[in-house]
């Protein structure tokens, strides 16, 4: 049915939050040219950041979940969005692939925190990252650190159409090339990681001459040996070599 | 082109770089110029807007002049405006500025010819079309050598033997500049004052030419590959390649200025107020470039890689022409060094 | 010049429901659609969601401009289309591409053999039949079970019309009244004269190559045996790059071929 007919329903939204900087709350509380319409388009009856009230309780058209799940009662709260939800996306790296929050998983829980917070460690309840995938069927994912534009548009808008969505699955590398930016990796010798990165940020990075440190995560099927050999020949020891491919994606890279 | 036509009309003169430098700011006027230009690091072909800015000298350029500026890298197609009564599709306004495309090498050159049997063939792409008749093409023939060019190899330089398709072709000859108008509008149009060329002066040409192709290094048979790579299509140099070093980035097809591939998408607003269908570059190294519902047809990187390999340096049935004309854009812009010229070598073995 | 995306408008004049999830919507086009030939497809779909490339099934005749297109709801696009309703305008531009040969079947044993949804494309040659003169027309389908048999209610029409018609399920039910197994065997036991055999396939790919196979050892040549490829397609005009298969573009240069043109080229079954 075509969308501009029918219903006139406006869709019932909710955005929540787990482990996370809320940085992808953020941008979608500042979706600067966007936000008027999305606003006029959704009925976003639980989002923290912009209603101080609100109904966890759904039912939703669209559940958007920032971040890791890091605390029992979160798998809980995560499990129950899934089911009062028609549609959930997860939003950003930290719930499609663990980012910042995951970084932990590459140790023992309990060495961790006592890094962290020396005593009184019976008082958390924190556990090993898992992404929402590991809980719930995810139905789509809007990659970042935070989204760009473009993906977190397409999630909004393909709920609006009834349709399923098409998120950016290409590495940084085309988005460079698409914007002009001469390649890091190959004139400097910067150990970028746009070649197994998704894109999606319209390579803002390469663009400001910063290495892509591959904060939207791995592209699907990257060839992940394949860079870290250049970064061998580039002279990277294996230990950095390790910290940028694990900086957002130690879940993915730790199993 | 030959010189009796210097008799009645001058279409080919000697001039110094000081009156190229005027002649080309005269045409300032009406057309939009667009050049090399920047000297540190990597010249790039943008708009400028004095002669001073341009580079004659530069090398190479990552990305392609040809396929930049006729066929932009992202473009809005179509659009349709939402009403209660359904959407309306709205033609956007087909591109009219006059532009010159100014130093254009050989081999670009060569891959311009080759984005014209693609794109104004039996459908010929309207906005394609558009940019390709207001922008006149100044060819220009290089100076130096990189170690990764093969035009020699391929038939498209390092000077530029064809005769149509281009407007303007300009040789550097040390104090002067050699400059020929190719075509019916250039001659039409521009006028040229300065010395008609003479025989010493051919010869001059074309011991630049011989001097220039003692420089280059590459070096394989482009000739007889079409068996061995319909023969072994599995060859081993492929999986080797495509597993030890294939990122399945898209740089090598993102650079190539003979690559045409473009995706097709819609954007929507939230409002959704206009649909804008676009069209944007895309890369058959991606993995889900040749996928359908019922399977990938090129699932393997090996399989990408392999069809990178054999369009470039075969499916001369396609076009009647390679679809490499030996820039060498892909090998230097590949983050890991691939050569296909070095895989093909490797398969003639 | 006209601007070669912008799509036509048609308007669903009646939805057949074929199997599960596949669908057969007829539709009236604006005027100035060009009708298409059998084999040929459109660029279906909607804005804001996209096309998708989809054969004819059913052809434009000289009593009606009306055509329908058989959609399986397995992508964006299709997905979106199977909720739409009688009276509902669909976009489409097209047709587009190289349909069967039917210049080529004149006189000669016409072989249609087909797997699933690959009746869609083949059933327009059924439909102008009489006109095509062959000596003869087979027609061999195969489907996964009874269920997802699609046209099921036209076979007797087809029969009708002096079409021999062989039905063949991997998974048959009670009641299921035809073969069992895959389309090829069915080949192997029909009696064809090579030299005047001239078959069209279409369906999943490894089953047009196995099909194929039969022929060529019944020593049919590859010259007479077409078939019709699946590729992604953004544009339908041999622009877009996507359906690129060796030196071809399956949307401009096909999608049908006979299985010479196709052959030796890598990435494909054939």
């Amino acid at each position: 049915m075509p969308f501009f007919s029918g219903e006139k329903r406006k869709p019932r939204a909710g955005f929540f939050k787990f482990s996370c900087c809320t940085g992808c709350g953020f941008e979608l509380a500042y979706f600067q040219r966007s936000l008027e319409d999305t606003l006029k388009s959704f009925d976003f009856t639980f989002f923290r950041l912009a209603y101080s009230s609100g109904a966890l309780e759904g039912p939703f058209d669209l559940a958007l979940v920032e971040g890791t799940v890091t605390e029992p009662h979160q798998a809980v709260e995560l499990k129950r969005i899934r089911e009062n939800s028609a549609v959930l996306y997860a939003v950003g790296s930290c719930a499609i692939a663990g980012g910042i929050p995951a970084i932990k998983a590459g140790g023992r829980e309990l060495e961790i925190e006592k890094r962290v917070y020396q005593k009184k460690l019976y008082r958390l309840t924190s556990m090993r990252p898992s992404v929402l995938s590991d809980y719930v069927k995810v139905d789509g994912c809007v990659r970042g650190c935070p989204p760009g534009r473009r993906d977190l548009e397409e999630a909004l808008v393909s709920i609006l159409l009834h349709r399923r969505p098409e998120f950016i699955e290409y590495s940084v590398c085309v988005e460079c090339k698409l914007r002009g930016n001469i390649c890091l990796l190959v004139d400097e010798g910067l150990p970028c990681m746009g070649p197994v990165t998704n894109a999606g940020c319209g390579a803002l990075c390469p663009a400001c001459h910063r290495a892509c440190y591959s904060c939207f995560g791995l592209m699907s099927r990257a060839n992940i040996p394949a860079l870290k050999n250049k970064f061998r020949e580039l002279g990277l020891s294996g230990e950095e070599i390790e910290r940028r491919f694990t900086l957002f994606d130690a879940l993915r890279l730790k199993k | 082109m030959n010189g009796e036509n210097t008799f009645q009309k001058n279409y080919e003169a000697l001039i110094s770089r000081e009156l190229l430098a005027a002649w080309v700011e005269g045409f300032k006027e009406n057309f939009r110029l667009i050049g090399p230009a920047g000297g540190k690091g990597e010249a790039e072909f943008r708009e400028v807007f004095s002669f001073n800015e341009i580079n004659l000298d530069y090398q190479s350029t990552m990305l392609p002049p040809g396929k930049t500026f006729l066929l932009k890298p992202v473009e809005e197609i179509l659009s349709f405006n939402i009403t209660p009564g359904g959407p309306v599709a709205e033609e956007p306004p087909l591109p009219d500025r006059k532009r010159i495309l100014f130093g254009v090498h050989a081999c670009d050159t060569h891959a311009i010819l080759y984005l014209d049997k693609v794109f104004l063939g039996v459908f010929p792409d309207p906005f394609y079309r558009a940019r390709r008749e207001n922008t006149f093409i100044f060819s220009l023939n290089c100076k130096t050598v990189s170690g990764l060019c093969f035009c020699h190899l391929v038939g498209t330089g390092p000077f530029l033997k064809a005769q149509s398709g281009y407007d303007v072709l300009l040789t550097d000859m040390g104090s002067e500049f050699l400059v020929e108008l190719k075509s019916v509008r250039a001659k039409k149009i521009f006028s040229l004052e300065g010395r008609p060329p003479e025989g010493r002066d051919l010869e001059k040409k074309k011991e630049l030419e011989l001097e220039l192709l003692k420089n280059f290094r590459k070096d394989f048979k482009a000739d007889g590959l079409r068996e061995v790579f319909l023969s072994r299509p599995d060859h081993p140099v492929l999986k080797e390649t495509a597993e030890g070093r294939c990122l399945s980035c898209g740089n090598c097809v993102m650079v190539c200025p003979t690559c045409f591939c473009h995706d097709i998408y819609d954007e929507a607003g939230v409002s959704l107020a206009r649909i804008k269908r676009m069209r944007r570059w895309d890369a058959c190294q991606d993995y889900f470039f040749a996928k359908v519902h019922g399977g990938n047809f090129r699932e393997e990187r090996q399989a990408r890689l392999r069809q990178f390999v054999f369009h470039k340096l075969d499916y001369e049935g396609q076009f009647g022409v390679k679809g490499t004309v030996g820039c060498g854009r892909c090998i230097r812009w590949c983050p890991t060094g691939i050569d296909l010229t070095e895989i093909a070598k490797e398969m003639m073995k | 010049m006209k601007n070669p995306y912008v799509p036509f408008k048609a308007v669903i004049r009646g939805i057949g429901q074929e199997a599960g999830d596949v669908k057969t919507f007829l539709l009236e086009p604006e005027s100035g659609f060009p009708p298409g030939a059998p084999g040929q497809f459109n660029m279906v779909g909607y804005p804001g969601v996209g096309e998708a490339p989809v054969s004819l099934s059913r052809v434009p005749m000289e009593d009606s401009d009306l055509f329908e297109h058989t959609i399986r709801a397995v992508g964006r696009v299709t997905d979106f289309l199977s909720t739409f309703r009688e009276g509902d305008e669909i976009f489409l531009r097209g047709p587009f591409g190289r349909g069967w040969p039917l210049n080529e079947v004149k006189g000669k044993h016409l072989v249609l053999v087909s797997g699933g949804l690959g009746l869609a494309p083949i059933r327009p040659v059924v439909q102008i039949a009489d006109k095509l003169k062959a000596r003869r027309i087979t027609l061999l389908h195969g489907a996964r079970d009874p269920g997802s048999v699609i046209f099921k209610t036209e076979f007797r029409h087809w029969r009708k019309k002096g079409i021999d018609v062989e039905l063949t399920v991997d998974e048959p039910g009670k009641g299921w009244r035809y073969h069992t197994g895959i389309v090829t065997e069915i080949i192997r036991r029909l009696k064809i004269a090579p030299a005047e055999a001239v078959a069209f396939i279409c369906g999943p790919e490894i089953m047009m190559r196995f099909a194929a196979n039969e022929l060529f050892l019944k020593d049919v040549p590859g010259s007479s045996v077409y078939v019709s490829p699946e590729r992604r397609m953004r544009c339908g005009m041999g622009l877009c790059g996507h359906c690129q298969h060796g030196v071809w573009f399956v949307c401009k240069d096909g999608p049908v071929f006979s299985y010479r043109e196709l052959r030796g080229y890598p990435d494909a079954l054939f």
